[in-house]
């Protein structure tokens, strides 16, 4: 008997981990001891806060080395760190420490930034709210996301599988356990939230879920 | 419910859904604020919105302010000025008089609370009664930037912050390395408060014309106290270069002067610097000039921040809510809510302040994506709903000490 999927939300509170970076020497440090949820709340969080901005999807990383630094390329490199390409937190640091430990080199060019432009590293605490019961049908699970708030679809379709190693978001999971919607399930799975903001995001969900209603009301 | 409902055409009701549904999880718990005052300040504003925000979601939340003589207020106002990094003389005595103002307050600690929240540092040093008076958990919300804080002062108050549960600062420049958790809960503005609710295109323009702007020229502003750290001359200088090419006006309004003698000699260098330029509006406004400063800021073309140095620049918070493109200096909270070249642009020279301005009058179309982008940035962070979202969600967070994630039942 199918499920009904449990639609929940992610509230974040946000924690100082009493470190901080003064230049990349340090930051790189940062980058090795913070918490996987430092990471997560600096690379992944970050497009919940500016989800408005669909061209500027730079995590907080690259924003510093940029702003702070002004050091383009590598600032560069560290946006590329896809949050939706990496199949979890430690595969987001290891790539953003290997970018800095190749830009630091061997050298001693550790660029220090003036004092109250440090790099502060945040931890994210986050509270997993349960919103509502859908019923296991396609219509009932469209109108709830209709309904439901950007932190729902970021939980679901970002920090569900990043943070607690699921394969898929968990639309994608609950169609195909439970509606037998693996195509729908597919589709979904298919759109990378780091391509748009999650206004866009929201609506591509449920633009896929009603061209599925759409031809079974046409059958 | 009705005081969150308010929100609802503001927010969406799935927001408002979610801030109930975490409500839920609190109902019964009794909440103490305690402060330094009931009316005047910051710290007294938002809670005369939040404490009712939390009743209205079935928190049993008070709020005291603890009473002092004269002397007690003079020992504060000089912690007040310590945090804020100014150089003090900071005397055993004084610090008594700290102490015994705050166990002549301890009656406010009477009745039984689940949690125990200290505003700012007077009321300090009620947390020594933590355990005399069996309450649980102690929180501190810091509302000042303590990042310059006399190191002198700061170190006699900080064994007591050392004894709370935990501590909120607005922004993580504020935090001090502390061994207690320091949570980042940034402030924010009431959309219905008079300083911000919607006001009708008729309203504006009658503002507009009661302080003698001409209503057939763009106008930029800066709503600021006549202090040099907002460097109000400065922005006249970018203004002259502005007028170069733009036929435009500059509006710099700002509150009473009067009794800050510091306030009366910039405002004096400010009238100066403008030597009787007609298109140039000094407006020394009464602190009560909420919905005049409402509509001047709807009204405007740009609005500018020029600080030299900010807190959380809640001006800015309120001026983004409008719509408007903001030109921001880059320093303290100014930096958190103005994304540079995606909710306004940051400036941190005169030149660069005036190219920012040129280049806002002559593109309209970029004034618009800045300032939609601006408004959308405080719908999502720094509304009051939002404010106490993240109350409620360190509320509940006491309670599952030690969790990353935590899964509400």
């Amino acid at each position: 008997m199918a499920d009904p999927f449990k639609i929940c939300s992610e509230v974040g509170l946000v924690v100082h981990t009493n470190y901080k970076a003064e230049s990349l020497k340090s930051f790189l440090n940062g980058l090795k001891k913070v918490s996987g949820s430092s990471i997560f709340y600096h690379v992944h969080h970050a497009l919940l806060r500016r989800h408005f901005a669909t061209s500027d999807h730079m995590n907080d990383f690259a924003r510093w080395v940029l702003e702070a630094l002004g050091q383009s390329i590598l600032s560069e490199r560290l946006a590329s760190v896809d949050p939706m390409g990496t199949r979890s937190v430690r595969e987001a640091r290891n790539q953003l420490v290997s970018f800095v430990s190749e830009y630091v080199g061997g050298g001693e060019l550790f660029f220090r930034v003036a004092e109250g432009k440090e790099f502060h590293f945040l931890e994210l605490h986050s509270l997993i709210v349960p919103l509502k019961t859908v019923e296991p049908d396609l219509e009932s699970f469209y109108h709830a996301l209709k309904k439901a708030t950007l932190g729902t679809f970021f939980f679901h379709m970002i920090e569900a599988p990043i943070r607690l190693a699921k394969h898929s978001n968990d639309f994608s999971e609950w169609l195909i356990t439970d509606l037998g919607e693996d195509e729908l399930a597919a589709e979904i799975a298919h759109l990378n939230p780091y391509m748009y903001n999650l206004w866009e995001l929201k609506a591509k969900v449920l633009q896929c879920v009603r061209k599925r209603l759409k031809e079974d009301w046409q059958q | 419910m009705k005081d969150l409902d308010r929100y609802v055409t503001i927010i969406g009701k799935p927001e408002i859904d979610e801030i109930k549904s975490l409500g839920k999880y609190l109902k019964g718990r009794r909440v103490h604020h305690i402060n330094s005052t009931k009316s005047g300040g910051g710290v007294a504003e938002i809670l005369q919105r939040l404490v009712p925000l939390m009743e209205s979601l079935g928190i049993k939340a008070t709020w005291d302010a603890i009473e002092g003589n004269a002397e007690f207020f003079d020992v504060t106002k000089m912690i007040h000025n310590a945090m804020h990094g100014q150089e003090v003389d900071f005397s055993p005595e004084q610090m008594e008089i700290l102490e015994q103002t705050n166990r002549q307050n301890e009656k406010l600690l009477d009745e039984p609370a689940d949690i125990t929240i200290i505003h700012d540092p007077q009321p300090l040093p009620l947390v020594t009664f933590r355990r005399e008076k069996k309450r649980p958990i102690w929180l501190w919300r810091c509302h000042i930037d303590l990042s310059e804080a006399d190191y002198r002062v700061w170190g006699a108050l900080r064994h007591y912050v050392e004894q709370f549960d935990g501590s909120l600062f607005h922004l993580p420049e504020y935090s001090k390395g502390l061994g207690i958790p320091q949570y980042i809960l940034p402030p924010a503005i009431d959309p219905l408060s008079e300083k911000n609710m919607e006001l009708t295109l008729e309203e504006v323009q009658t503002t507009v014309d009661n302080f003698g702007i001409d209503p057939e020229k763009p106008y930029i502003i800066q709503v600021s106290r006549f202090d040099r750290l907002k460097d109000p001359v400065g922005v006249i200088e970018a203004f002259r270069m502005v007028q170069e090419w733009h036929d435009v006006q500059l509006v710099l309004a700002g509150g009473s002067a009067s009794d800050d003698p510091e306030g009366v000699k910039v405002l004096q260098e400010v009238r100066e610097a403008a030597d009787n330029d007609p298109d140039i509006h000094i407006l020394d406004l009464p602190p009560t000039s909420h919905i005049e400063i409402n509509a001047l800021q709807r009204g405007a073309r740009i609005i500018i921040q020029k600080s030299l140095r900010e807190g959380f620049g809640l001006v800015v918070t309120e001026a983004m809510w409008k719509g408007k493109p903001v030109i921001g200096g880059a320093v303290g909270g100014i930096k958190t809510q103005v994304i540079h070249n995606v909710t306004g642009f940051l400036a941190s020279t005169i030149e660069g302040t005036a190219y920012r301005i040129r280049q806002l009058l002559a593109n309209p179309g970029l004034s618009d994506r800045l300032g939609h982008a601006a408004k959308e940035y405080i719908r999502s962070n720094f509304l009051l709903p939002s404010y106490l979202k993240n109350w409620l969600l360190l509320l509940l967070q006491q309670e599952h000490m030690g969790e990353r994630i935590t899964f509400l039942d």
